[in-house]
């Protein structure tokens, strides 16, 4: 879940939205109308293309048996991205772009979609072994160069 | 770690409150400063503290071997804490990207701080802004997984020290944007050029919004133990100026 002591947080208004979500989804198993228009109005363009992320079950969750977790996203050009939810992390060039460099703190869609797929438990799992996992994020460093 | 820091700090200005939790370790602190500033005496001294608390071994990773043990209060330096310090010297870039990939295939108990002295040097080579991103962040993921694997009740703390040129160019700056978004917590250590011969840096501890930017002078005599006295406390003293530092001494 995207709250907790974690080191990097989400601006107060994205975390207590997620946190009526959940609740409102446990009671009646769909986001309800008001939650899709804060959310909406919180990310705009981003909302949408996120839920559809999350209709289209392009959210996996990864992990081994140590423990550690991975989300990796399939995103709308095919390619996969690779998040990590403890510091809100995506591998994503709009996550470089817009949050790291114009220090905007919003979320990008992949990011986004690993939150609401978390609220609605619409992740798809996935289990490796330790050393697999290893792999996953060694990949990630080799691609970025 | 910003908390274990401060700990520090106090303990050696012996202005402790006395009410700390020591399970509160605090967010991931950047320590940052120029050659000479301090900062691996003070990860140091952080990693005998975390040592001496009994929640869990330190990892203290370092490119090159520490020539010889950064002074400390001598009451810190013994032997049963010092063996609960797990060094660590990622010789490349590469390797300290292998290193936090792979901390979860370890076995045995989670440490209960991570340390990284001279992420510069890292940065240094040849590394763009995504990668240097990735690298923040497998640092804090890192920690992370450590902190799930201590138990619900304790956290894995994270420091990090950047070292900082004097003249600032460029390249510092943005890895430091970057940086800053990871690390809400940043302890700054500034020499004392007032008087040189004794080797006196101020360290202004900032906290990361959840309390207020605490300061302390800290000195290094040529022989024996770094020596901490607080400097002045900001937020709380309504007579106290807000705004730039003041200058001289308090």
């Amino acid at each position: 879940m995207p709250c907790g002591a974690m080191a990097v947080a989400l601006p107060a208004v994205v975390e207590e939205l997620l946190n009526e979500m959940a609740a409102a989804v446990q009671e009646s198993a769909r986001i309800p109308d008001e939650h899709l228009l804060s959310l909406k109005f919180v990310f705009g363009s981003s909302a949408i293309q996120a839920l559809d992320l999350v209709d289209r079950r392009s959210v996996t969750l990864i992990s081994s048996p140590s423990g550690r977790r991975v989300y990796q996203v399939l995103g709308s050009s095919g390619k996969t991205y690779l998040c990590l939810a403890s510091c809100h992390y995506c591998s994503c060039p709009a996550f470089a772009f817009s949050v790291l460099r114009k220090s905007d703190s919003l979320l990008c869609k992949h990011l986004l979609a690993v939150y609401l797929s978390q609220v609605t438990r619409t992740c798809q799992q996935l289990s490796v072994s330790d050393k697999q996992l290893t792999d996953i994020l060694l990949t990630e460093k080799r691609q970025e160069t | 770690m910003a908390e274990t820091l401060r700990r520090v700090l106090s303990r050696g200005s012996a202005a402790c409150s006395g009410e700390e939790n020591a399970a509160d370790v605090g967010p991931p602190l950047l320590l940052l400063g120029a050659p000479g500033s301090g900062k691996t005496a003070l990860l140091f001294a952080a990693a005998l503290e975390a040592a001496g608390e009994g929640r869990g071994p330190v990892v203290f990773l370092t490119r090159t071997p520490l020539q010889r043990l950064p002074c400390g209060t001598r009451a810190a330096l013994d032997p049963m804490r010092l063996q609960k310090i797990r060094f660590q010297y990622p010789p490349s870039t590469r390797e300290l990207f292998r290193f936090l990939c792979s901390a979860h295939e370890s076995s045995g108990p989670a440490p209960s701080l991570l340390l990284l002295d001279g992420l510069e040097e890292y940065l240094a080579e040849d590394t763009g802004p995504d990668e240097s991103s990735y690298l923040a962040a497998l640092l804090l993921d890192t920690a992370a997984h450590f902190s799930d694997r201590i138990g619900p009740d304790r956290d894995c703390g994270l420091a990090v020290a950047f070292q900082t040129q004097e003249e600032p160019d460029s390249g510092d700056s943005l890895h430091l944007a970057l940086l800053q978004r990871y690390f809400p917590a940043r302890c700054w250590l500034q020499p004392d050029a007032s008087d040189p011969g004794e080797h006196r840096i101020r360290a202004c501890l900032e906290p990361g919004g959840l309390g207020p930017r605490t300061e302390w002078w800290v000195t290094f005599p040529p022989r024996g133990e770094m020596t901490v006295t607080p400097w002045h406390t900001r937020a709380g003293d309504p007579s106290s100026d807000k705004g730039s530092r003041s200058e001289g001494h308090p």
